[in-house]
């Protein structure tokens, strides 16, 4: 139950009878309590005649996913199931961040029998699982003096994508991807590349890609052409693995700059991921802390980035420390091919990635092991202001973390792995402009 | 995705009668104490009895109720009015006792009342009362030491023999006394507790300074009951008149009845309207909806810790150390040596270098701890100027300066 202003208000009209008939003492209290009982009656009279609340079915029409930042709409259907027409206000319950836009509390008529509908207009703010819990009617009598007020269990979710912003780095490492392919032989003979056909020479082709032998074969079978070059061109390997392991143990917490460490993990996961499968490689992906979070896995093609973002989705970094020991395993669950296995995680100090440490070496026998992990920025001026004695403290501090952290790249080095650090807006082109020199230098 | 038309929602909101099974509990438990506490307000009402003081009925230690039953067990009727018109109509022939503790009365009707009573006890006298029946009997203060004796040729204070207590007393001017006015009960000044007026056709007056001669609590002590019956108790009706709201009009106007009568009834009605605004806008629209929101810790928290914690502990060396390193790790790979070089080969590089003193550099790159925070900020500064310089040194020279290099502008 509810009321109104209006019923306020109507009781505050009772000073117009007090003032004009409240002439002695015993009329004025009569008044009083009279205009009291007449505004009570009128609100209850009010309320028998609103539309019941609960006599009503829900539904929602609510996009399955959205990426984060960006619009969505919906509607919530509301039918009435009851005998008199309700006439109120509905809320919809969701969480906060599911950016619900308005102040949420949509006027509605429906007569008895029939449906309408209350569009709803999202803007996420935060990447998972966005739902909503109820639905609240507000029915008001004919007067709107009183309502009926009714909060009905319907759930819902909304599926908030991570945003993949470094989407815009895609295209420029793509054609990158392109030069590398053996369209044109820029490639020199490597160790890794493949064998891809044989065409004409034509200007600018490297000489020492001409193919004498079947320049000769050619020779032979042309008759009375000229001379004829044939060159053989090479393309990158395809049909490589990469397996990212996304750390969500509690270094993917720690926020740096302006997102967690998670997010950049899942960013620079995603651009991986859409430039290694334009490649022709296969990407699996597991987030891992002591448990599986997310796992995508036998997806190729166009499909595989949106498995990714909706597996990544929901995950959230947990408070626990990271179980390296298995991380091997899981590796050789997914493939016993050698791989480039990518670690998304957070290099800070010795004592805290021993046990990364531990485990590089069972992998980097059988891999190529690539460690991502973000830097703060904000260390590195930290280290140069030395303005006054607290700040030259935070400085030396600041010079601490910062060996920290190389020392860690340092033994990842020795155990035969590759690191690549970098702020949280630089990690993903880094980490893809890191694949695709591994990927030139045939590497994989 | 539309749903076809389900059944009705499922209510989380109870109905009316669900909420009051729920809590058919609290509502029995606040049944109790209502219940309790009515209860004890009325026990706590008829044991104490409240009232004004030295009322007839009073039983409180202010009232009268001690000297009213004792008199009406002597016979005499006792008759508590609260009205000038009822005390008037009784009191011929009576004895009244006046008892304006609320200084209602002007002095022409103290005069009225006294011209229809055969006696009149007035007790702690109003400036109006004693000037009607009393001229010259003036307020005294409080009594300046014990009043054992009466002093005066009245039998009835003669009969008393002392007064207890410590109370008001009056002056009696000469004036007075020659008009026949008998004070009783001098302190040592001579002021007098009771002072009894002259037996002269006239009513019959008795001023008594305090109430303490009739109070409950007090009428016990020393000669007080002799007094109080004595001069109360001398006629076969007694009227207790303690002037009423009645007599109040008098005094002109109130504020209550100079307003319009329907003033109290708005005030409340704008009290009621208050709370139904309240209500209007407290009112919340259903629940609020929880969101479980993820553990976020900043990642140069522990840095920041860590610079605060040298900074308490004044680790001035160790930090100092640090910078040290770093610098000369980044100075190392500017000069071309490998970051794993003796730190004195890296400094005397950079000396070299910069063609600056080599025991200067030396000593900043691989020197003593500092000794106080100054010198601390000074060297960290000069190892930050230090490191610049050999940055612009090595870049000046092939002029092809890293464009995303900006200048630092510190």
């Amino acid at each position: 139950m509810a009321w109104s202003g209006r019923f306020a208000l109507l009781v505050a009209a009772g000073v117009v009878p007090l003032v004009l008939l409240g002439g002695t003492p015993g009329a004025a209290w009569a008044v009083f309590a009279g205009w009291l009982a007449l505004s009570l009656v009128a609100g209850v009279v009010d309320l028998v005649l609103a539309g019941s609340p609960r006599q009503v079915s829900l539904a929602r029409e609510v996009p399955a996913r959205v990426r984060l930042g960006e619009p969505a709409a919906g509607r919530l259907l509301v039918t009435n199931l009851g005998a008199r027409r309700i006439r109120g206000v509905v809320r919809d319950g969701w969480e906060p961040s599911a950016g619900l836009a308005g102040d949420n509390r949509a006027r509605l008529v429906v007569p008895a029998g029939e449906r309408r509908a209350v569009p709803l207009a999202f803007v996420p703010t935060r990447r998972g699982e966005r739902r909503a819990r109820s639905v609240t009617v507000r029915s008001w009598g004919p007067l709107g003096l009183w309502a009926r007020q009714s909060t009905m269990r319907h759930e819902g979710r909304l599926r908030v994508l991570p945003p993949f912003r470094s989407r815009r780095h895609l295209a420029s490492r793509v054609a990158r991807l392109r030069e590398l392919e053996g369209n044109t032989p820029v490639m020199v003979r490597g160790a890794g590349t493949e064998f891809d056909s044989l065409r004409e020479y034509v200007r600018g082709d490297d000489v020492r890609s001409i193919d004498w032998r079947a320049t000769a074969r050619r020779d032979a079978a042309m008759t009375g052409g000229g001379q004829r070059l044939m060159v053989r061109t090479w393309r990158p390997e395809r049909d490589r693995r990469v397996v990212v392991v996304v750390d969500t143990g509690r270094t993917a917490a720690a926020r740096v700059g302006d997102e967690p460490r998670l997010d950049t993990s899942i960013e620079s996961s995603l651009l991986l991921a859409a430039l290694a499968s334009r490649a022709g490689d296969r990407v699996d992906l597991v987030a891992w802390d002591r448990r599986v979070r997310a796992r995508v896995q036998s997806v190729t093609g166009p499909t595989l980035l949106s498995r990714m973002v909706d597996a990544l989705a929901p995950v959230e970094a947990e408070l626990i420390d990271t179980d390296w020991s298995a991380v091997p395993a899981l590796v050789r669950q997914v493939t016993s091919q050698r791989s480039l296995v990518v670690l998304c995680t957070g290099i800070d100090t010795p004592a805290a990635a021993r046990g990364m440490l531990g485990v590089l070496p069972a992998l980097t026998s059988a891999h190529t092991v690539l460690v991502a992990s973000v830097t703060d920025p904000s260390l590195g001026e930290a280290r140069r202001d030395r303005g006054d004695r607290e700040a030259a403290y935070l400085a030396g501090s600041a010079e601490r973390a910062l060996r920290d952290a190389d020392r860690v790249a340092a033994a990842i080095r020795r155990l035969g792995g590759d690191v690549v650090q970098a702020p949280p807006e630089e990690l993903p082109p880094a980490l893809a402009d890191r694949y695709l020199a591994l990927k030139a230098a045939g590497r994989l | 995705m539309t749903a076809p038309v389900a059944g009705v929602a499922p209510a989380e909101t109870p109905t009316l009668r669900r909420a009051l099974v729920d809590r058919r509990g609290w509502i029995v438990v606040a049944a109790i104490v209502l219940v309790v506490s009515v209860g004890v307000a009325v026990l706590q009402g008829a044991g104490t009895g409240g009232g004004r003081p030295l009322g007839a009925d009073n039983a409180a230690p202010a009232g009268g109720a001690a000297v009213a039953n004792v008199l009406s067990a002597q016979g005499v009727q006792v008759v508590p009015v609260d009205s000038l018109d009822a005390a008037v109509t009784r009191a011929d022939g009576a004895t009244v006792l006046l008892v304006d503790d609320l200084g209602l009365l002007g002095s022409d009707r103290v005069d009225e009342l006294a011209d229809a009573a055969r006696r009149i006890v007035v007790v702690a006298p109003t400036f109006a009362a004693l000037e009607a029946l009393a001229p010259g009997v003036r307020f005294g203060g409080l009594a300046a030491g014990p009043t054992d004796a009466p002093a005066c040729d009245v039998p009835v204070a003669e009969r008393a023999g002392s007064l207890g207590g410590v109370g008001d007393v009056l002056t009696v001017d000469d004036d007075a006394l020659a008009a026949g006015w008998r004070g009783c009960f001098p302190d040592e000044t001579g002021a007098v507790r009771v002072a009894f007026g002259p037996a002269d056709g006239g009513p019959e007056v008795v001023v008594v300074a305090g109430t303490e001669v009739f109070a409950n609590d007090t009428v016990a002590e020393a000669g007080n009951a002799a007094l109080a019956l004595g001069v109360l108790g001398s006629t076969e009706r007694l009227v207790w008149y303690q002037p009423g709201a009645a007599d109040a009009s008098d005094a002109g106007p109130t504020i209550g009845e100079l307003t319009p009568p329907w003033v109290s009834p708005v005030l409340l009605l704008l009290v009621v309207t208050t709370v139904a605004a309240a209500v209007w806008r407290g009112r919340r629209f259903g629940p609020l909806v929880v969101e479980r929101l993820p553990v976020v810790v900043r990642a140069c928290e522990t840095t920041e810790g860590r610079g605060r914690l040298y900074a308490r502990s004044d680790a001035r060396g160790r930090s100092l150390d640090a910078m040290r390193i770093g610098a000369l790790g980044r100075i190392a790979a500017l000069v071309g040596l490998p970051g794993h070089a003796p730190a004195g080969d890296i400094a005397d590089a950079a000396a070299a270098l910069l063609g600056a003193d080599p025991a200067a550099v030396r000593a900043l790159l691989v020197g003593d701890p500092p000794a106080d925070d100054g010198e601390f900020v000074r060297r960290a500064r000069e190892l930050d100027a230090l490191e610049q310089r050999i940055a612009d040194a090595v870049r000046a020279p092939g002029a092809s300066a890293d464009p995303t290099d900006r200048p630092r502008n510190r």
